[in-house]
């Protein structure tokens, strides 16, 4: 197989609770912990059939710090989206930003992405940017080899693994459990924390224009985020035992529990 | 003095806790009790780097700062005060000195492998007869056939029963007194080269702490770190740079005993309400957060000096006297407010009481190390 260009898109996020304005610090922002094994499946897939690694971002400034993350565990190559015109955008206007910068890298053969944000847990952005490319893509990924000049993939869905086999370019969605991330060792932390070295670019180096994303470009608005008050209620169920017994059955059988 | 965490050692703390989360904590307890020394870890910290954290890049190590070295310590203390020991004193006593005062060809023989941890380095001062009086020790190497032959009994190693490469402490000139004593590396293998039995410790039982004896061991005249003579110059400078990584050892240890004691005080309930309701506990819980943010910030201090290259002897010294005895009072306290519960292994905190009694006596005693102060004082 020839070498591949897998693009790994992922998010800082910040892992507090969402009260007031938060500001983001380098203390409070991390890797999406669910985009940590979407990169580890891209360097393992790369350190088998050989090629480069691009780690994309999405963020505010502080969000660099992922992307040095994504490179002291292996990326070759690191790139910040970052402009205040992209501040607000929702998952389309979000998927509008990285299509326009995946279209600025040299073409890839893989587009993978965590299957969902600790922060914000849509699951939106990898189908949407797939969709707007024009690949096919295969979510919940929890198994992947290189196979032809594509891949296999499994993906487990209702209680089935269902098994794949795509040709490239093609973008997928990875399961959280599908690998456990690397470690990062100290060598390569002080590297990449010590070069710095990922491109940054604006809206003008991807060529989209403001209207196109940021809060403008987001056809969806969050009016307000409160939290959920879990109310545990007790119910006790009356009557003799036969009919306590199928009352019981009916009751779980009717939340799904028992099948 | 400006204490600068960059993205970096905020990103270097997440990724050394995430490794203590994944590898160390679950098996902290169990290697305590078991006295086990876990290689499997020790393995996987030695391809990552946590052999050689300041050593150079091109000698195998990790290049980091002493700041990133005072983080690391401190995190993994916090998860295994055994594990936190073995790595502080094969870095800053072992490869250090070996990397300031060994000569280029020395530095390539022995720094690498030391620092992808393929090998284990260990600090022989004290003996039966000498503990704090470093001065006063009976080792000798003495010149024969073109190198030394060496007789010694040091006592209370740390890593001794896993170590490869061995720093000894020895009079190359018996007649010179202070001036005659000299580091003589020794390498495990080497006939006469005996591994005592382990100590039963009351803390830090994880860390393979023995007696290492030479008896009429030959090494060869290259085995002389620096030059004859340097022996207490060299130890000198490497318990500075030591101290710095014992106190940030204690600060993990009473670190992990505050957050302990805190989610404890608020999910134990006497008298109605959870015990973090009590003013008494509240006061304990005030006092142990100040001085473990006032131990951080001396050990980040001097790492800080360290780093800008000014002398940070006193700084060090300071820092390790007050959080050696910051981590006995606040797993004291940690202790205490586990109630009974806190004096009984099914808790952690009876661990940390036990590791960070230790550091009041090792690398210098508390008393040891007010005397240094007072002289720098008082002139
Ligand atoms: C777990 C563990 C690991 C260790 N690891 C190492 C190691 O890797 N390498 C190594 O070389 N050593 C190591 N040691 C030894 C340690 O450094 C010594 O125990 C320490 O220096 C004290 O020496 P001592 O035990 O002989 O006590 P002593 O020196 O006999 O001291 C006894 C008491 O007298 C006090 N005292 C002594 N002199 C004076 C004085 N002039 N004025 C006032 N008070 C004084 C001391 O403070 C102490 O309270 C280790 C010890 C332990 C317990």
């Amino acid at each position: 197989m020839k070498d591949l260009h897998i693009i790994v898109c992922l998010k800082s996020v910040v892992l507090e609770a969402p009260r007031g304005r938060i500001v983001r610090t380098a203390e409070n922002s991390v890797m999406n912990p669910f985009d940590r094994p979407a990169v580890e499946i891209a360097l393992a897939l790369r350190n088998e059939v050989g090629g480069t690694v691009t780690a994309v971002s999405m963020g505010p400034p502080v969000a660099g710090n992922a992307l040095l993350e994504a490179t002291a565990m292996g990326a070759d190559r690191a790139v910040l989206l970052t402009d205040a015109a992209m501040a607000g955008a929702d998952t389309l206007a979000t998927a509008a930003v990285l299509n326009a910068a995946i279209s600025q890298l040299p073409p890839f053969d893989l587009l993978v992405f965590g299957t969902r944000t600790a922060d914000s847990d849509t699951g939106q952005v990898g189908p949407q940017t797939a969709v707007s490319l024009g690949v096919p893509m295969i979510t919940q990924v929890s198994h992947m080899e290189p196979a032809g000049t594509g891949c296999r993939l499994e993906r487990q869905c209702d209680g089935f693994t269902e098994t794949y086999e795509c040709a490239f370019p093609a973008a997928v969605s990875v399961n959280p459990d599908a690998v456990v991330p690397r470690e990062i060792g100290l060598g390569d932390l002080e590297t990449a924390f010590g070069d710095k070295a990922y491109d940054v670019w604006g809206l003008e180096q991807i060529g989209l224009s403001p209207e196109a994303t940021g809060e403008s470009g987001s056809p969806t608005r969050v009016l307000t985020i409160s939290p959920v008050k879990t109310r545990k209620a007790c119910e006790f169920i009356e009557g003799d035992d036969a009919q306590k017994r199928d009352e019981l059955i009916n009751h779980l059988s009717n939340a799904g529990l028992i099948g | 003095m400006n204490i600068n965490l960059t993205d970096k050692h905020i990103a270097l703390r997440r990724a050394v806790k995430s490794f203590c989360d994944r590898e160390i904590r679950p098996i902290a307890a169990d290697i305590d009790k078991e006295a086990r020394f876990p290689w499997e870890v020790v393995e996987k910290m030695g391809r990552l780097g946590y052999f050689g954290i300041q050593t150079p890049r091109e000698l195998g190590g990790a290049g980091m700062d002493a700041l990133s070295y005072a983080i690391i310590i401190e995190e993994i203390s916090s998860a295994s005060g055994s594990i936190g020991l073995c790595v502080t004193v094969h870095n800053s006593v072992a490869v250090f000195p070996l990397l300031a005062f060994g000569s280029p060809e020395q530095r390539d023989k022995w720094v690498p492998p030391l620092a992808r941890g393929e090998k284990i380095g260990a600090f022989c001062l004290t003996e039966p007869n000498a503990g704090s009086d470093a001065g006063g020790i009976d080792a000798t190497a003495i010149p024969r056939d073109g190198g030394y032959t060496v007789n010694a009994n040091k006592v209370f190693v740390t890593n001794g029963g896993v170590a490869d490469i061995c720093l000894i402490f020895a009079r190359t000139d018996p007649a010179a007194g202070r001036k005659g004593i000299s580091v003589v590396v020794a390498e495990r293998g080497t006939p006469g080269f005996v591994v005592g039995d382990l100590e039963d410790l009351c803390g830090m039982r994880a860390n393979p702490v023995s007696s290492i004896r030479l008896y009429d061991c030959q090494v060869p005249a290259g085995n002389i770190l620096g030059k004859p003579g340097m022996g207490l110059k060299i130890g000198l400078a490497a318990l500075d740079t030591g101290r710095m990584g014992i106190a940030a050892q204690a600060v993990g240890i009473a670190q992990a005993a505050l957050d302990e004691a805190v989610q404890y005080a608020k999910q134990r309930r006497q008298f109605g309400v959870p015990i973090e309701k009590h003013q008494a506990i509240q006061m304990m819980i005030a006092d142990m957060a100040t001085r473990v943010d006032a131990a951080r910030l001396m050990v980040y201090r001097a790492a800080a000096l360290r780093d800008s290259g000014r002398s940070f002897s006193t700084e060090s010294a300071m820092a390790k006297l007050f959080a050696s005895e910051t981590a006995t009072a606040v797993t004291d306290l940690a202790v205490q407010i586990h109630g009974g519960y806190g004096y009984s292994k099914a808790y952690p905190v009876e661990r940390y009481y036990r590791d960070a009694r230790v550091t009041r006596i090792y690398e210098g005693t508390s008393e040891v190390h007010r005397m240094v102060i007072a002289k720098g004082v008082l002139g």
